[in-house]
């Protein structure tokens, strides 16, 4: 993980510069940290824009370019020193790369309040609109009575302050991977931890007690539940159905269906071809399993991807296109949220569909053409799809 | 008469604030003489190793001991006080301390609907700190937001109730820099000068 320091002092002997220096020191296991000084930064001036000079175009570009950012900071009359302040501001005037940046805020000071109330200053401006950053709540590192606190190698001397200064770094990186989530665009990062494709939790339908990944967990579930079949009637909304009559109905669906629950087990498709037939092949034995099983571990990140997208309600669906089935076939996948009357999240219906024969149905109807550039299936090509799963894969 | 010395906090050229100092300097000239000390040319901030203010800064401080009060007046930027404000609040506090136990008052104003509140609290807040501890008129705030909007083509501000609310403010103050200025007298007498603080003294 890649992270910026920003010295928050522009003195030439900086107790702030050392404490950064020792996280980077220190914690270079867990992090990457390129330590940025900030006193060839000229002071803000709303009249004379040096956005454009050396020193802020570099700190724009590493500060985009990393996952996160430290701000070390000194209390200078109970606030922030004012150059930070100033950088502050250029980095808010013209350009925002901290815009969305997960920020965690450590400082170091004479007093024995060491920069609390800096700290919190800091924590304001950074959260007023033109700056616009994720500041990590809780975790304030402060280093009071500064001056005692580093020895001849300029570590710190107190064992439990670095110990409470690791809580802090790994919370930080913990931190910065659910900011990624809230905030996942295209280029995506690694989220496999975002969801528990194992299912290892339970929810209030989960059949407990028998082995998700058994090739008859649905013969095992099906007699623990003493669940119905054949001619038996179930009540539905709205109407009544033998399960058979149900069976029938959602195999004559004219797409292939799969319901995966909101504890990520993959618990029923409509099977009435073999594996080999379908557009995107299940077999009966998986019923059953975990939706890890039924991927391949390297797009577990694009698989997670999207049920984050549905389970927090950002979108109800997410389709893909997968264009691995020749030029005749439109295929596509989409991945509804299913909720319940409230809203809540009880998980997914895939559907995989080829829409050729309805787009041409169309076109045909209505002796319309399809002219460059729109619908075609070869060249169409553009979505980030992996064919074997039909999931999103990593970008 | 009072003889004021009024602090533009910022280094923009065009800036409302320098309308408001403005617009206070001629509407309360039978009271006070009131300068408008600006700060665009102070150097940044940068702890000097023999604590000595640069010249600027020694001519604002002879300046402030000299007054009988200070008026600050103040934009927001990132709900805060400016960088330019800020350093010429770290000369004084670090060099010759020349705010200590003077009378001040703040007002601001800025584009938002707010009108630079939060940045007047942060600013109250740093004026506490030790080698500052102004005396800050308390319970007065003048704010004025929608800046860009407040002022006719004279320089006058165009909202009357602002004013009254501007007169208010100012008579209190007239009337605590009396008496803030006996208090500290009061005091200096009795004790000797008490001696100035510094947070790197240790
Ligand atoms: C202008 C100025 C104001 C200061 N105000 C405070 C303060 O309010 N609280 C505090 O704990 N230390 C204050 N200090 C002392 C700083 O904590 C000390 O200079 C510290 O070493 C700054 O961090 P640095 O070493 O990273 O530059 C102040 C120092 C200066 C120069
Ligand atoms: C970097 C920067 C940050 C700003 N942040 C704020 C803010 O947080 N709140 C606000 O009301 N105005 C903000 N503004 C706009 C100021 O209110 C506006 O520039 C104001 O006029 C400054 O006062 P002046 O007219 O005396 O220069 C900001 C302006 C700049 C350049």
């Amino acid at each position: 993980m890649k992270l910026v320091g920003i010295v928050g002092s522009n003195a030439a002997f900086s107790y702030n510069r050392l404490l950064l220096n020792f996280i980077a020191k220190n914690f270079k296991k867990l992090i990457d940290v390129e330590v940025l000084d900030i006193k060839d930064v000229p002071m803000f001036n709303q009249s004379d824009d040096q956005t454009n000079s050396e020193v802020i175009q570099n700190l724009n570009k590493k500060i985009t370019e990393a996952d996160g950012v430290i701000i070390a900071t000194p209390e200078y009359n109970h606030s922030i020193p004012s150059a930070l302040q100033s950088v502050l501001e250029w980095l808010s005037f013209k350009i925002h790369p901290l815009d969305g940046k997960p920020v965690m805020i450590v400082g170091a000071s004479y007093d024995v309040q060491g920069s609390s109330r800096s700290q919190l200053h800091l924590r304001q401006i950074l959260d007023a609109p033109g700056v616009n950053a994720v500041v990590m709540p809780g975790n304030e590192f402060l280093l009071g009575e500064v001056y005692e606190a580093f020895d001849e190698n300029e570590d710190l001397k107190d064992a439990q302050t670095v110990q409470f200064l690791e809580t802090c770094i790994k919370k930080f990186i913990r931190f910065i991977n659910v900011v990624n989530v809230l905030q996942s665009p295209e280029g995506m990062k690694d989220l496999s931890d975002t969801e528990d494709l194992y299912a290892t939790g339970a929810i209030d339908t989960t059949v407990e007690g028998i082995d998700m990944s058994a090739d008859d967990w649905l013969e095992q579930a099906a007699e623990a539940t003493q669940a119905v079949e054949g001619n038996t009637y179930v009540k539905l909304n709205r109407g009544l159905l033998t399960v058979n009559q149900l069976n029938y109905f959602l195999n004559s669906m004219p797409a292939e269906l799969t319901y995966a629950d909101s504890n990520n087990q993959f618990l029923y498709y409509n099977h009435h071809m073999e594996k080999e037939d379908m557009l995107a092949g299940r077999r009966p034995e998986q019923v059953g399993s975990p939706l890890a099983e039924c991927h391949p571990e390297r797009v577990f990140s694009g698989v997670s991807w999207v049920i984050q997208q549905l389970r927090s309600g950002k979108q109800d669906v997410v389709r893909t296109q997968v264009p691995t089935h020749g030029p005749d076939k439109f295929v596509v996948h989409s991945y509804q949220a299913v909720r319940d009357d409230n809203g809540n999240y009880l998980g997914i219906n895939e559907y995989v569909q080829d829409i050729q024969p309805v787009i041409d149905w169309y076109l045909e109807q209505t002796g319309q053409q399809l002219t460059g550039g729109g619908v075609d299936a070869v060249s169409g090509a553009t979505s980030k799809v992996d064919t074997v799963s039909g999931a999103t894969a990593k970008a | 008469m009072k003889n004021f010395i009024s602090i533009l906090g910022t280094n923009s050229d065009h800036s409302t604030n320098r309308l408001l100092l403005q617009f206070i300097q001629k509407h309360f000239k039978d009271q006070a003489n009131i300068e408008i000390f600006e700060i665009k040319d102070l150097p940044a901030f940068n702890k000097p190793e023999d604590r000595k203010a640069p010249h600027g800064v020694q001519e604002l401080a002879d300046k402030i001991r000299e007054a009988d009060g200070v008026i600050i007046s103040s934009p927001e930027y990132n709900h805060s006080v400016p960088a330019a404000l800020k350093s010429t609040l770290e000369w004084l506090s670090y060099t010759n301390q020349a705010l200590i136990d003077k009378p001040v008052m703040l007002t601001g104003a800025s584009y938002g609907k707010l009108g630079s509140s939060r940045a007047q609290s942060h600013l109250r807040q740093m004026l506490d700190a030790p080698e500052l501890k102004a005396r800050i008129m308390p319970s007065s705030e003048f704010l004025i937001g929608y800046s860009l909007q407040a002022f006719d083509d004279n320089g006058n501000l165009t909202d009357q109730r602002k004013i009254e609310a501007l007169k208010r403010i100012f008579n209190d103050f007239v009337h605590f820099v009396d008496i803030t200025n006996q208090l500290v007298n009061a005091k200096e007498s009795q004790q000797k000068q008490a001696p100035s603080y510094s947070w790197e003294a240790k």
